[in-house]
């Protein structure tokens, strides 16, 4: 089984608690673990392209 | 001419440093937000980090948070001892701001000997395990074992995070809301 399937946990983990010691409104909280969310997923999916390219095409 | 300035908001209120509540964050994560009233983030920051702490526990088959002992007694100082134990294992350093959770790591490394191997304390909650079962863990579990101590670590330091939001509040303050003017009576 793929270890990737672990990720959802640690993102959504990440970006609430990070999120929740910036701010103390729970609207700012939730907006800006959204945005961390988004960023990390795009980041993580980003290396994972670049790799996977890496190792079919080199 | 220039037009005049909008007000700007009123500053935060200065930073009121709450150690108990640094130390009980520590402990317990979130329990620090919980005593200062703050029970919603309190909560969710209890739930997210030992979700994290035990699910990486769960994919190191739970023998992914230990402290060994490598270090002969008697060749060094029990300082040096650790030290050199911690450099060793040092990922322990990271999954220790966790709180109370580690702590039975501590436990086994100061009840480790000879003897207390074959009846380790607590059923071994924690204890190091032996260089071969490390190999097999690393061997036979897909790497689940590695990924497993990085969520522990992860956990370990967003506590960090969570102890400073306790004992200064968070990144970002805002000024609490001016209570509305009275006009005086005609």
């Amino acid at each position: 089984m793929s270890i990737y399937i672990h990720l959802p946990i640690l993102i959504v983990v990440v970006s609430l608690v990070y999120s929740a010691t910036r701010h103390d409104n729970w609207n700012k909280i939730l907006h800006e673990a959204l945005h961390w969310g988004f960023r990390m997923t795009s980041f993580l999916v980003a290396i994972g392209l670049i790799l996977f390219a890496l190792s079919t095409f080199l | 001419m220039s037009s005049p300035k909008p007000p700007s908001p009123p500053p935060p209120p200065p930073i009121k440093l709450d150690f108990v509540a640094g130390l009980l964050s520590y402990l317990v994560p979130g329990l620090g937000q919980l005593t200062q009233g703050r029970v919603g983030k309190g909560l969710l920051y209890l739930v997210c980090l030992y979700t994290l702490f035990f699910y990486g526990m769960n994919l190191g088959k739970w023998q992914n948070v230990y402290l060994p002992n490598y270090v002969e007694e008697g060749n060094v100082n029990a300082k040096k001892g650790l030290a050199s134990n911690l450099y060793t294992r040092f990922q322990f350093v990271g999954q220790f701001p966790i709180g109370i959770a580690a702590w039975p790591a501590l436990y086994q490394y100061y009840s480790s000997g000879e003897d207390k191997d074959a009846n380790p304390p607590m059923n071994g909650w924690m204890r190091a395990p032996s260089v071969v079962r490390i190999n097999e863990l690393q061997r036979d579990t897909d790497k689940t074992w590695d990924l497993g101590w990085v969520y522990t670590i992860i956990a370990g330091v967003l506590n960090v995070l969570v102890i400073y939001d306790a004992l200064a509040g968070p990144a970002f303050r805002q000024a609490k809301a001016a209570p509305p003017q009275e006009t005086p009576p005609t």
